[in-house]
Order: structure tokens, then sequence, then C-alpha cells
């Protein structure tokens, strides 16, 4: 690991502001949020329905400018990129697993892991073999060429978190991959994600209200009315 | 750019086998709405042909002759000779097939009960045999038979409003070339079906009796001749303008106004009925290509997360319409060559035969495929179904990454 990215955040929220609407329907959605994820967190984001996790996922991955405050991914400021120069940061700075339609439909598990590569250009030869690594790593070995609807959302699950590995991101957003599962397929999946945290250093932020997610965390930030209640590491 | 397009390939062409009933409305819309212009352009085009070839075969050919003068005033002052050996020498050529020399002069008939204005046509009914397919519409008695033949040929309804028929006599009367009036009983040797306004105004008779007749000598009012293939018809008559300069040549388009038109209209109808399709088309492709859009937020979300940039959302869905457009014309085209295929034997319009009187229109009609038709109008659909396609594409370019998270709680 490089000495830098361990003393430097990777992504830093300051003040972050987000207001949904106008006037009397404003929803503030997060209220000054100051956050900073470093490399190797395993992070989970709890607190009641509507307390802002999803808005600050959506920060965090730069899927949405906040309305006041900056957020920061690898020292580089997002406000004032373009979309196109955010499809860009997200292509190859950011994994994402979301709770459900994850994949496209119309592509097989090898196909969905392999588009992020295509987009990153990455050559066809290499991007088959990581591809074919990554499907093995979540234990999908011989899966490859189903499709999603012949999938289960445990295997779906699977197939998103090695698309999610595959492009070698610097953090990997989940936004409650297990809402959809059963116990032992939740089990399964946090067991895996574990595991590719500690033994490959990938980092996690995972927003959830599910316990058996949360047992897995080595930070646990809880949010209430879109700020963050505590922030504590185990 | 390659890039773009290997990746977003795979990708656009399984989405358009996703749906496949939206699919197959989007399909259908095209291929019916194309099918049906190149068909009835098809269709229009043999109409058009089959009455423009009737009415020229009967009398006019391809072109006519005519003394300086004649077409503005026809009358006896404004005759010419024969064909000279400079003009004799282009209308035997190579690119004329037949060509007649006709004396043509305003006239009254009379029977018992009525006087008609009419048309005298002096023919030499060998020529015509050859050029014009009048012979063949003789219903009753004989076509003439000679140069001298002392008969005349009327049209049915003429016959019909003199309350003469086969056999009877009638009179002509006209201005004969010493500027009184010439008049001569003839007996109706033959009655002749064609459509009613041409049965009323010609009447037949030889060329060398109604020269007789009107005091003249050799002295023609028309040439009329026959160009099989209309491209070589400027090169004729530039090659008679040369040889007879002092003479009034002009083809078809400009001896018959009504035919011109004609042929001109039937362009501008398939012109409306593409628009007609084409705004139909656009309503059925926008229509399903929106709700497609629609339908699929959440999958434009997802790939603008995972780092697609907006334009090549744009180009994918823009690219989806291309392919399933490019489908539909594909399709409309092979059925468009089917169906001209299947009728191009000939199609039979025999059962409204009454109808087509009013029409110089032959009975059966053969359409044929014209190549720049089946060209052009799939090009247009396939073009102007892309651009109107764009509109979808635009909403889907616009589908924000935030939609990727949307439905987690
Ligand atoms: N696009 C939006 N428009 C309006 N309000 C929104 C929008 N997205 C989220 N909100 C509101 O923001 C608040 C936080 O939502 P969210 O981040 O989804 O919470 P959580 O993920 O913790 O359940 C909620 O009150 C929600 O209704
Ligand atoms: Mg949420």
């Amino acid at each position: 690991m490089q000495p830098d990215t361990a003393k430097n955040p990777i992504v830093t929220c300051r003040n972050v502001e987000k207001t949904f609407g106008k006037g009397d329907l404003a929803v503030h959605a997060l209220r000054g949020i100051n956050l900073e994820i470093m490399a190797g967190d395993f992070a989970t984001l709890a607190g009641p329905s509507g307390s802002g996790k999803t808005t600050l996922l959506n920060m965090i991955g730069a899927l949405d400018h906040p309305t006041k405050g900056e957020v920061i991914i690898e020292g580089k400021a997002l406000s004032g990129l373009s979309k196109a120069q955010l499809s860009d940061l997200r292509l190859h700075k950011i994994g994402f697993i979301f709770q459900a339609y994850n994949l496209i439909p119309v592509f097989s598990a090898l196909e969905n892991v392999e588009f992020v590569l295509q987009l990153q250009q990455v050559p066809k030869v290499e991007r088959r073999e990581r591809a074919i690594t990554a499907l093995t790593e979540v234990g999908l070995a011989g899966m490859e060429n189903r499709r999603p609807g012949a999938m289960s959302g445990g295997q779906q699950q699977r197939v998103a978190v090695a698309r999610a590995l595959v492009s070698k991101p610097s953090i990997v957003l989940a936004d409650e991959p297990t809402a959809n599962l059963d116990s032992k397929t939740t089990a399964e999946l946090m067991a895996l994600m574990s595991k590719l945290n500690s033994e490959l250093g990938i980092t996690f932020v995972i927003g959830t209200h599910d316990p058996r997610v949360m047992q897995h965390s080595k930070r646990h930030i809880e949010m209430i009315d879109g700020k963050i209640e505590s922030d504590i590491r185990s | 750019m390659m890039n773009t397009f290997n990746i977003l390939r795979p990708l656009a062409w399984r989405n358009l086998w996703r749906n496949p009933r939206r699919t197959g409305i989007t399909l259908i819309v095209v291929v019916v709405g194309l099918w049906s212009v190149l068909t009835f352009s098809a269709l229009l085009g043999a109409w058009a042909a089959s009455s423009r070839d009737e009415a020229l075969g009967l009398l006019i050919g391809q072109g006519q002759i005519h003394a300086a003068g004649y077409m503005d005033d026809p009358n006896i002052d404004h005759l010419m000779p024969p064909a000279s050996p400079e003009l004799t020498a282009v209308l035997n050529g190579d690119m004329v097939e037949n060509w007649v020399e006709r004396l043509e002069v305003p006239a009254v008939v009379q029977s018992e009960y009525k006087t008609l204005p009419i048309t005298i046509l002096g023919v030499d009914p060998a020529g015509e045999l050859e050029i014009s397919t009048l012979p063949s519409k003789i219903v009753a008695g004989r076509y003439l038979t000679s140069l001298d033949d002392d008969g005349v040929i009327i049209g049915l309804n003429l016959a019909k409003r003199l309350k003469t028929e086969l056999g009877r006599r009638v009179i002509l009367m006209s201005l004969g070339s010493d500027g009184y009036l010439a008049q001569q009983s003839f007996d109706v040797v033959g009655i002749f079906d064609a459509d009613q306004s041409f049965e009323d105004n010609n009447v037949f008779t030889g060329r060398s009796l109604a020269q007789h007749y009107l005091g003249l000598e050799d002295e023609i009012s028309q040439i009329a001749f026959t160009v099989p293939l209309d491209e070589n018809l400027p090169m004729v008559m530039e090659q008679i303008t040369a040889a007879a300069p002092d003479l009034d040549s002009r083809e078809w388009r400009k001896l018959s106004v009504m035919l011109a038109a004609m042929d001109t209209s039937m362009g501008s109808i398939i012109y409306v009925w593409l628009g007609i399709m084409i705004v139909m088309i656009s309503i059925g492709i926008i229509n399903t290509q929106l709700m497609a859009v629609f339908e699929r937020t959440q999958e434009f979300g997802l790939m603008r997360a995972l780092g697609l940039k907006p334009k090549m959302v744009l180009i994918l869905v823009t690219f989806e319409s291309t392919l399933l457009i490019g489908v539909g014309v594909l399709l409309a085209v092979v059925l468009a060559l089917m169906t001209v295929y299947a009728l191009s034997d000939g199609i039979d319009l025999s059962a409204f035969a009454q109808a087509l009187e009013e029409f110089q229109q032959a009975q059966v009609l053969y359409p044929t495929v014209n190549t720049s038709d089946f060209i052009i109008f799939p090009l247009i659909i396939w073009l102007l179904g892309i651009l109107v396609a764009l509109w979808p594409a635009y909403r889907a370019q616009k589908v924000s990454p935030v939609e990727a998270m949307r439905n987690a709680t």
C-alpha cells in the first residue's frame, strides 16, 4: 500500500448540504456533513429510513451535486466537473453495488463484469481474463454465461461485487445491498465483502439498516435527520 | 469512436428484441407505412404510364409536327407540305418507330337530326395501322382501307348523338381551301369505341379523299411519330427541329397539357401519401421509443452510474432506433418487391371498365419496380425515423445516474 493513500482520505465531505425542493416544500436531506473515508475502511452507514444515507452515498459516489459544501475524491473537488468528467471519475475510481437492478439485463454475468473494463478501454484478452478472475473470486465460476434473469438475487449481487472490484476502484459503495436477500445469502455476501476488504484492502462504504450487515462493520457511522450522529471505529 | 461502437453494438442489438411486443408494434408501423408507399407508388406509376400510353397510342404519338401557327389556330390556312427529304430522313431514323401524315381540320357533321362540331382527320390507313390503336377499337363495321376511302369512321357516342348508325350517311361541312364552304356526304363504314370526348370530337376518313373534298393538293396539317424510348425523345426533337426549323415540332408533354399534368400529379399524390405515412410512422416511433426509454430509466441510471457518458446513452438509444427502423425498412422493401412482383403479370381492371371509360385507361395495369423510388423512399423513412427517435434518445441521455439508487430505501 502506498504511504500517501494511507494518510490521505479517499473521500472528504466538507459541510455537505443537500436540499430537495424549494420554500415550504424543501426537504433538507443532508444538513452539514463532515466526513473522511480512509483507505481500507469498511464502513457502515446506518440510520432510520429517510435519514439521508442514500443521499450521502450519492454525494460520495459523484452521482449528484451537493447544494452546499464540497466533496473531494482523492484530492479532486467535484464541483465544477462536467457530467462527462464525473462519468469518467466514477468509471475509474468508484465501484457500485445497488440494492436491486444492478445488472444490464441483456448482458451475461461475464459481459456485465467486462462492460466497465470495456468502458475503461482495457484490451479484450486482458478484459476477459480479469472478468473471469473476478467472477471466480466471488464464487461464480461456471456462471459466466448466465443472464441476470437466470440468476438468484444473491448471485446477482455477487456479479455486482465482481463488477465493482474488477475495475480496481478506490472505493466501493453499496446501498442496502442485502435488502432483498435472505439471511444465509446475506451472511455469504457480507463474508465475501469483509474478505475482500481484509485481504485486498478494498475500501467499502455500505448504507444499511440491516443489523446482519453492521456486525461486519469496522467503522460504524450513524445518521439521523441528515446529520452524522456518531462515527465509531471498532 | 470505434470503441464506442464496439461497446454499444451488442447492447443495441439485444435491446431490440427485449420487448417483442413493442418492437413488433414499431416494426409493423414502419413496414406497413413504407410498404404502402412503395406499392402505391408502383401502382400509381403503372396507372399513369398505362393511361399515358393509352392516350398517346390512340392518336398523339410521342410527338407531332405542325405548320407554324396551326396549334394556335387549327384551320385550313395553317397547313404544310408533306415531309421534306431532310425531315423524312430523320423520321426514318433508328430512334423513331413509326410516323404518319394527317390532315386535320375543324368541321361540322350533320345527320337528319342534328349538326355537331367535330374535327375531320384525313388519314393514311396503312400508316395508322402501324402507329395508332384506333383501328383496334372498331366495334362495328370496318376501319378505313385506303387513302381514297370515301367512308367515315365515327365514335360510338357521336353516332348516338347524331342518331345515326352503320351504313347511314352523314354530311361533313368545313371551310374549303378557296374560302367557300365545302361539303360532301359520306357513308358511315365503322364505329369506334374510345373515351367519350374522343368519340365526340373525331371523325376519320381517307387522307387523299379529304384533301380532294377540301380542294387541296397534298397539304397536310400534322405529322405524328412514335419514339419507344422516352429518353431518346429530346434528341429526336432536336434532330426534327434542325431538319425542319420552320415547322412547329412538339413532344407529347407540350401537346397534351392534361397528360403532362397527370404525369406530374401522380408524383404529387405519392408525396402526399408519403407525407401522411411519415407522420404516422413518426408518431409510432416517438410513442414506442419514449415508452421504452421511460421503462428503462433505472437501466440508463445504472449505466450512467457505472461511467457511461450522457453522449454514449444518446448514441445507444439512437443506435437502437436506427437498427429497429432499419430492420423495418428492409422488411418493407422486401415485402413491396414481392407485392409488385406478384402483380407484375398485370392487374385486370376490366371489372371497372365502365368507370374507366371516363379516363383514357387501359384495362390491365402492369406495375413495375421504379428503382429510384425503392431507394429514395426507404432512405427518407429511415433517416426521418432516426431523426424523430433523437427525441426519446435525448430524454434517455437526461436520465440522472441517481436513478440507479432509486429503489433503495
Ligand atoms: N429526489 C428527491 N426529491 C425529494 N426528496 C428527496 C429526494 N431524494 C431523497 N429525498 C428525501 O431526502 C430524505 C433523505 O432520503 P434518503 O437519502 O433516501 O434517506 P435514506 O436512504 O436514509 O432512507 C428523505 O426525506 C427523502 O424523502
Ligand atoms: Mg436509502
